[in-house]
């Protein structure tokens, strides 16, 4: 059977030349080490990451002469002391982190009824219909979705118009706390059903047959085995979801009408703002620190096996 | 920072004709020019705001020095607070900057100048010229020039005023505004004012500022809305807001899109700033040369006068034409006696407190 | 189990006239079958046949587009899985991966509401029913394939249902494994006496296991009956090529009566006894013959066949070994171009003809098969 070698996966074309030039360069072989150097650009890019990182540590604690807008030649701890100690500081974070959690619980649990009708339903029309209906608003961005909802809830939008029409004086339904959460779930809905939808396909619908045929009602067929056999899935869509909500800019700036910064708004307010970007630098370490801690106790409670990470799985 | 995007292009463009068409190009060369003049680069690079502000600035300033010259002009659109970082870097290690000049408000270029990375323009001819507003408040010489004025005025829907344009600010705190207000989301222009309107004094500024607080914590009962320049003509067209402390060119914007609006300047007075040209040090002599000779066209009056047009603002040199509607304005400052109702606090201190001041403002605005 | 006030006739499983359709495909056709109370019924077929629909309507997990299937003399059409007392061991098993064996087999229970305090020395029993004692904490990931084929079992078994159901559990293990399950299922069921149905395409399970099978085909129910009435009098060409290995010959029907029928089959004429209950046993319609493999004889002389009915000379094409037995496959001119297959057992004649040998077989007219297509 002869094929053309045209016929070969493309990706095979791409390791040949990356063998061919490996050999060009390091004759000898790198023996088990040749499968790392794949690593390489990923170590580059981490690596990119990790120097911005000692820059932004350097900075976070220099002060700012405002007499001569120039930063201390010396270290100093004063930027965290001021970041502990000023109040509007604390409720920048508090609200940061709040809203993280709500949306993400809130994400949760309206992305994985989505996710499981999406993969569950026998109609490929239904499940395309989803499939368009998520990733419609996807390419769409963040900031034009946000401006949409200035024109839907706004005081002359379609939703107090359609109040106005049984009689409701126009509200004020943008510019709070409520509309930034509500901007940022609709955000982050699509992250979330994409990242459930791969942990319940995994679940085989004869298991959720099995239960059933064992006696578990529909419901305790979800509480039982469908919610815990996709935790992988809801942890890794809460983590996701979780960060970004907690280092979003625009769905503060501009469905909170100024009145609702997140901490990337206080940070880009000293960075671009008053030109400090030594408190700026030391706010972005804050917020770095705390999206760890966040992480480093989802992985504490609920073990980073629960990713699927842990090796000795098969 | 500033303003709206909505100018009216189409006036702009009708200025810039009727202007031409009187045939005021007058080459005005300054004396400096005609010395040893350094070799002309093919071009240089102005920072300028974007929309009709960047048409304005090359109708009026660019457009005319290329004619002059035959130094072609980019204009770069990045945001101003976003190229300081940038010009600021370049000049600690020594790079040429990214940009020739940059237009800029007098606070920013106040901070560039405190920290010596801008040119001194004193000898630039055409400065014994213009008034005193071209001069920047709290430092030597002319790091900065400043190449026009603009107020923070009281901006008000006359519907909801039945009673005739609001007095002072007290006047917002009534109970039907809750809500409808609005302010710049840092709190600029409205410090300064709310320092009267809490019965203090401007000498209070900065050491003394506690009125100012107080009265801005009643103000945070009213809920008002905290924005950036294009929320406010947003804000007025959709209905949201009835009144708002922002610069008369968001209000001229918003009336100009035919919402009915108006503007005043109330008991306490308004803020009155200025925007200016600034050269970050590191370029060489001869585009240094050039772009003072740009800031210099930038000076005259026919320059002004078309720039100025587009802009809705008063210029820096005497007997400027006001365009249409705004002679006697009270965000159209001319006399001595129009200024005596704004109030004009040096940059220095400005840019020594405002990051306090900001920081205050949102503590009591966000807590 | 189930020893309660059903009456003795009542069967613990019916179907009626029970017919599934998808969107364009007929699943099942018309499907009657009673089984009794007790007994091990077999659905035999090929992948597509139809059986595993017909299962999984029993189970309730799809609901007929026509006709009833009763459990205990109860429609049961309406009633939800989990409302049917019925435990099912799934093709692949579909055991819960986040918990052990013990609560695996719990959980039925729990559903089910029993006595939570009751529910631990049950579902010890049951794990020591299928010899699991000792490995109750485990997960499943910790268990061999036929470790955890036990726990399906004792999870399908623990609540006592009215009826087992397997779904081809044993499809993807090995021979030797699957042969013990298969008896391992066969004990347990007698043991418990739980009235059970088995779904599957190994003809030798279906045989080594069951009361009663019902071979499917296309949809259609082909034969419902005991193993060795379905082995020794097949009702059409289908059953006989299914069950064990067959020797097909077509013809045309010559004579037929109750004791016998004759097929011209090119220049031969064979003898044997009609299958076929059709109308259409019109003398000169098509007919096929069947034999089995290890029902024709074979030696290198006549005189050593001992006495046949017919005999035929043939050159061995072919020898297979397949330990137990030798599978021969020979050509046979008379018998047209398809190569005859047979089995040898007799061990002391072992692999004495060779390939290219000219050997003697031959047959008894009783073990000929003969069916006319309808």
């Amino acid at each position: 059977m002869q094929r053309s070698p045209s016929s070969y996966p493309i990706i095979w074309r791409v390791m040949d030349v990356l063998e061919t030039t490996f050999a060009a360069v390091w004759p000898k072989g790198g023996g088990k080490f040749t499968p790392y150097l794949m690593l390489t650009p990923a170590i580059v890019l981490v690596g990119t990451l990790v120097v911005g990182l000692l820059y932004i540590g350097d900075s976070s604690l220099r002060v700012l002469d405002r007499s001569t807008f120039l930063f201390s030649d010396y270290w100093t701890l004063d930027n965290y002391i001021r970041a502990l100690s000023e109040p509007f500081i604390f409720t920048v974070v508090w609200r940061s982190l709040l809203g993280a959690v709500i949306v993400t619980i809130v994400t949760l649990m309206l992305a994985f009824p989505y996710a499981y009708i999406m993969v569950r339903t026998p109609s490929s029309f239904v499940r395309k219909f989803l499939l368009i209906a998520l990733f419609l608003p996807f390419f769409i961005g963040q900031v034009v979705r946000a401006y949409g909802w200035l024109i839907i809830l706004g005081n002359q939008g379609i939703v107090n118009d359609v109040l106005g029409l049984v009689g409701v004086e126009p509200l004020r339904l943008l510019f709070n706390y409520p509309a930034v959460l509500f901007g940022l779930v609709q955000y982050m809905l699509p992250f979330g059903v994409l990242m459930l939808a791969p942990a319940l396909t995994a679940i085989p619908e004869e298991i959720e047959a099995a239960s059933g045929s064992l006696g578990a009602s529909w419901v305790k067929t979800m509480t039982h085995i469908v919610l815990p056999m996709a935790k992988p899935g809801l942890i890794g869509a809460g983590l996701v979801v979780l960060t970004l909500s907690l280092t979003d800019f625009a769905m503060p700036a501009i469905l909170g009408g100024g009145t609702q910064d997140f901490i990337a708004n206080a940070i880009y307010d000293q960075f671009f703002r008053t030109s400090d970007q030594g408190f700026g630098s030391t706010l972005a370490l804050l917020l770095i620190a705390l999206g760890s801690i966040l992480v480093g106790i989802i992985f504490a409670v609920f073990g980073a096996g629960t990713l699927a990470l842990d090796g000795s799985r098969k | 920072m500033p303003i709206d995007k909505t100018f009216n292009r189409r006036q702009l463009l009708k200025t810039t004709a009727t202007v031409g068409a009187a045939g005021v190009f007058v080459a005005s060369a300054p004396s400096i020019l005609r010395a040893a003049e350094p070799d002309k680069p093919s071009e240089i690079i102005v920072r300028a705001w974007g929309g009709p502000w960047v048409e304005a600035l090359k109708n009026g300033v660019s457009d005319r020095f290329t004619a002059e010259t035959g130094i072609r002009v980019i204009h770069d659109l990045t945001e101003d607070n976003e190229i300081q970082p940038k010009v600021w870097a370049a000049v600690a290690q020594g790079r040429t900057p990214p940009i020739h000049i940059n237009w800029d408000t007098t606070t920013n270029a106040t901070k560039s100048a405190l920290r010596g990375v801008c040119e001194d323009l004193s000898d630039l001819s055409n400065i014994p010229g213009t008034t005193d507003l071209a001069k920047p408040v709290g430092v030597d010489g002319y790091p900065i020039v400043n190449t026009y004025g603009y107020v923070y005025v009281l901006a008000y829907r006359p519907s909801a005023f039945p009673d005739g344009p609001p007095k002072s600010y007290h006047d917002l705190l009534d109970p039907k505004f809750k809500g409808r207000l609005a302010f710049y989301n840092d709190g600029i222009g409205f410090h300064f004012p709310a320092q009267v309107a809490g019965g203090g004094s401007l000498d209070g500024i900065p050491d003394a500022m506690d009125p100012a607080w107080e009265f801005i914590t009643k103000m945070k009962d009213q809920n008002p809305l905290l924005g950036e320049d294009p929320d406010f003509v947003t804000w007025f067209q959709n209905g949201e807001i009835d009144a708002a402390c922002t610069i008369s060119t968001n209000a001229l914007g918003a009336k100009k899109n035919g919402v009915d609006i108006a503007w005043t300047v109330p008991d306490e007075g308004a803020k009155f700033d200025t925007d200016g040209l600034w050269i970050p040090k590191g370029h060489s002599e001869g585009d240094l040369y050039w772009s003072k000779a740009y800031i210099n066209s930038a000076l005259t009056k026919e320059s002004q006068q078309i720039w100025l047009d587009g802009l809705g603002l008063p210029g820096v040199v005497p007997g400027l034409t006001p365009p249409p509607g705004m002679a006697g304005d009270p965000a159209y400052p001319t006399k001595p006696e129009d200024f005596e109702r704004l109030i004009r606090i040096s940059g220095q201190i400005q840019v020594e407190n405002e990051s306090d001041w900001f920081s205050k403002f949102k503590t009591i605005m966000q807590g | 189990m189930n020893t309660n006030a059903i009456p003795a006739q009542t069967p613990a499983v019916s179907a009626s006239n029970v017919a599934m359709q998808f969107s364009d495909l007929m699943a099942v056709k018309d499907a009657n079958f009673e089984l009794e109370n007790g007994r091990f019924l077999t659905i035999l077929g090929p992948s597509g046949s139809g059986k595993t629909t017909l299962l999984r309507m029993i189970a309730g997990f799809l609901k007929p587009t026509q006709g009833q299937i009763f459990i205990n003399g109860k429609e049961v059409n309406a009633v939800a899985p989990n409302k049917r007392s019925v435990g099912m061991v799934f093709q692949k098993l579909a055991l819960f991966p986040h918990m052990t064996a013990a609560q695996n087999v719990a959980f039925p229970l729990k559903m089910r509401r029993f006595d939570a305090k009751k529910i631990p020395a049950r579902v010890l029993e049951f794990l020591n029913l299928v010899r699991l004692d000792g490995l109750e904490n485990r997960r499943m990931n910790e268990l061999s394939g036929g470790q955890q084929q036990r726990v399906a079992i004792a999870r399908a078994l623990v609540f006592e249902p009215d009826l087992l159901l397997l779904d081809e559990p044993l499809a993807a293990l090995d021979r030797k494994l699957r042969e013990e399950m298969q008896l391992e299922f066969r004990r347990i069921q007698k043991e418990l006496g739980v009235t059970t149905i088995n779904v599957t395409h190994d003809q030798r399970e279906a045989l080594v296991v069951s009361d009663q099978i019902i071979v499917m085909d296309n949809g259609e129910i082909q034969q419902d009956a005991s193993p060795t009435q379905m082995y020794r009098t097949p009702h059409n060409p289908f059953v006989a090529n299914f069950i064990g290995v067959t020797n097909l010959f077509d013809g045309k029907l010559m004579s037929a009566s109750a004791e016998g029928a004759e097929v011209h089959v090119g220049d031969l004429t064979l003898s044997g006894i009609l299958r076929s209950s059709s109308d259409a046993s019109v003398l000169g319609s098509q007919a096929r013959c069947a034999v089995r493999a290890e029902q024709i004889r074979i030696a290198a002389a006549p005189d050593a066949l001992g006495t046949l009915d017919l005999t035929f000379q043939g050159v061995v094409k072919d020898v297979i070994f397949e330990g137990e037995r030798l599978l021969y496959e020979l050509s046979v001119p008379e018998l047209g171009d398809e190569p005859v297959r047979i089995f040898h057992h007799d061990q002391n004649d072992f692999a004495t003809h060779d390939v290219g040998e000219t050997v003697h077989i031959g047959w008894m007219n009783r073990d000929l098969h003969i069916f006319v297509a309808s």
